[in-house]
């Protein structure tokens, strides 16, 4: 094969974590329909269920993009609410990352960024993070109680936090506002998102602070001036008139 | 003898030691052999595309090589022949989807309009009418649209006050998006005569809602008007028409009123451009409509219930989502707020 400009592109690996409920499939559609545009972009979606569901095992063969689909159940001690969520999805995406990387040859260029499935994604923040040499950052809209938050930025560096909450915190910044190269990953085996010792909201940081620092942090998006992701979340739907008994004759999916 | 008994008592730890050893290690050997082989054999799987692939009816150079890979499958693929053009080229022989919008400035819009936009911009032959709820045309829309490369066409009419829902209060009988939807009506109508040979289809989009582009090439072939079902309407997972066995529609599958004339979500159905230029009275009734008969109040003045085209698989299939977008808690920014306006969201 011809090596085209395309092949010299780091790939983008969007870890997504994803669990089962009625717009769980719209979700996963609107995130595909934005990741499509997108050259050279690996989805790891990641179920938060004990075995593939046939829902997303579906989905997932229609994509129309490159798609690992894993799955890791969060155990039920863990479900409640105030507790992070997601935490052992995305560390099976990057457990799988590490296993699929650690014994090539050459290293090979990537980044990686954690999606969850109901942001929203612009497609000039795919080719901001593709340029993240270690860790990028980037303002997040609607989120912390603001119209947005973002890193301050001064001389191209980070220097401070803008944000509505708990701004002491190392890295004040939300799960959808920054990236990290795939040798970043490769050379902290044993960063993964912690459990233990981990307080509410303070995955991000607690993550971060074991694999660089704020002054190694490389703001993208204008100097973190504009908003390219939104912190979108979808209204839980309404099915007070489903019946309880006489159920349909066919079962369609949504 | 007791330096035989050391000698021995020495020499049997270290024959127990290496046979601990030998069977503690040899297992874990094999295993970490046998899994390096199983991960790095499909590593060295090229996949080229095959070009002629393609499920979806998208312009050429698209590469939809689709991939369902489990823990183990990991194939990596060498994408050679990718063209990411955005919006696909125009097609000659495509009826053109006209796609009207209404939309009004709160915190989300621009994030919702950015994603209905990517997926836009992956249906051939689209053309975008956006109307803005605005006294004149926002400078965020102007950009945003000019910035997404897509076809479109930029309108605003702004609704009187006392059709305006006031607040958050989602009142169904005050018809929101109706002014908005009935001028792009009237734009169509200006536009094309009617002896316009374009073929179109006409669809409104709300923009919260999500659409799989599988919806948009159902609606191509419409004819009058096509209909299928919507999810997360009427308080159920989806609403349908009932179509039998000879595929015609002869009511509907709905707990919330199944008598209207049209009982079907906006996003339900699609009606063709010829239909709405030769019938240029039809339009969405503004005043006196009860909850859940815009729709009919406009489909009506079109087709009657025999002529309506099911799609999507006899209307078993779901294609299109009646999402809805919580409202961003901005708490923080307080009574004069907090952040830099002119950092546009």
């Amino acid at each position: 094969p011809q090596r085209r400009p395309e092949a010299a592109l780091p790939t983008i690996y969007a870890i997504t974590p994803t669990y089962s409920r009625p717009v769980q499939k719209a979700e996963l559609t609107r995130l595909a329909n934005t990741f499509r545009q997108v050259a050279r972009l690996h989805w790891i979606l990641v179920e938060d269920a004990a075995a593939r569901s046939e829902l997303v095992t579906r989905f997932v063969a229609g994509a129309g993009l490159p798609c690992t689909h894993l799955h890791v159940p969060t155990p039920r001690r863990y479900k409640r609410p105030g507790l992070p969520r997601a935490t052992e999805q995305r560390n099976a995406g990057l457990a799988w990352l590490r296993q699929r990387h650690q014994h090539l040859p050459t290293p090979q260029p990537g980044v990686l960024f954690f999606a969850d499935d109901d942001n929203t994604y612009s497609l000039e923040l795919f080719q901001e993070m593709r340029t993240t040499r270690k860790v990028s950052v980037w303002p997040v809209g609607l989120v912390g109680g603001r119209r947005y938050e973002r890193p301050v930025v001064e001389n191209g560096k980070v220097v401070g936090w803008y944000t509505g909450w708990r701004a002491d915190r190392p890295f004040a910044i939300d799960m959808a506002g920054f990236a990290v190269s795939l040798q970043v990953i490769l050379s902290h085996p044993k960063a993964v998102f912690k459990r233990r010792g981990s307080q509410p909201g303070m995955q991000e940081s607690d993550f971060l602070k074991q694999i660089t620092t704020v002054e190694e942090l490389e703001p993208k998006a204008n100097n973190c001036t504009k908003v390219l992701v939104w912190h979108t979340r979808t209204e839980k739907v309404n099915l007070a008139n489903e019946p309880k008994y006489h159920l349909d004759t066919v079962t369609i999916e949504v | 003898n007791e330096e035989l008994w050391v000698q021995s008592v020495l020499e049997m730890p270290k024959r127990r030691d290496i046979l601990a050893i030998v069977l503690i290690v040899l297992p874990w050997t094999l295993l970490i052999t046998v899994w390096h082989q199983s991960t790095i054999a499909p590593l060295l799987a090229v996949h080229k595309d095959d070009g002629g692939d393609s499920q979806r009816d998208l312009a050429a150079g698209l590469d939809s090589k689709e991939y369902c890979l489990s823990e183990r499958d990991i194939v990596e693929v060498v994408r050679t022949e990718y063209v990411y053009t955005r919006p696909p080229p125009w097609s000659d022989t495509l009826p053109t989807i006209h796609v009207i919008t209404p939309t009004y400035s709160r915190p989300v819009q621009k994030a919702e309009l950015t994603r209905l936009a990517n997926t836009l911009l992956h249906v051939p032959n689209l053309h975008w009418i956006l109307v803005e709820d605005s006294q004149r045309r926002t400078p965020l829309i102007t950009r945003l649209l000019r910035d997404t490369g897509l076809n479109y066409t930029h309108l605003n009419v702004e609704t009187p006050r006392n059709y305006k829902l006031r607040g958050d209060m989602r009142d169904p009988r005050i018809p929101r998006g109706t002014m908005q939807r009935n001028l792009a009506l009237r734009w169509l109508r200006e536009t094309f005569s009617k002896n316009s040979s374009q073929p179109g289809i006409v669809y409104f989009a709300d923009d919260d809602n999500t659409y799989s582009l599988e919806l948009f090439e159902e609606m191509r072939s419409t004819r009058k008007v096509s209909v299928w079902p919507v999810a997360f309407v009427g308080g159920l997972r989806y609403e349908s028409p009932r179509v039998n066995a000879a595929g015609k529609v002869y009511g509907w599958k709905t707990v919330f009123d199944p008598h209207r004339p049209f009982a079907i979500d906006m996003a339900g159905f699609a009606v063709n451009l010829r239909l709405i230029l030769h019938r240029p009275q039809a339009y969405f009734k503004l005043r006196g409509v009860k909850g859940g008969y815009q729709e009919s109040s406009l489909l009506r003045e079109l087709v009657t219930l025999n002529d309506l085209e099911p799609k999507a698989a006899n209307c078993t299939k779901i294609l299109v989502w009646h999402t809805r977008t919580e409202k961003p808690v901005l708490v923080n920014e307080g009574k004069k707020g907090f952040t830099d306006p002119n950092v546009e969201i």
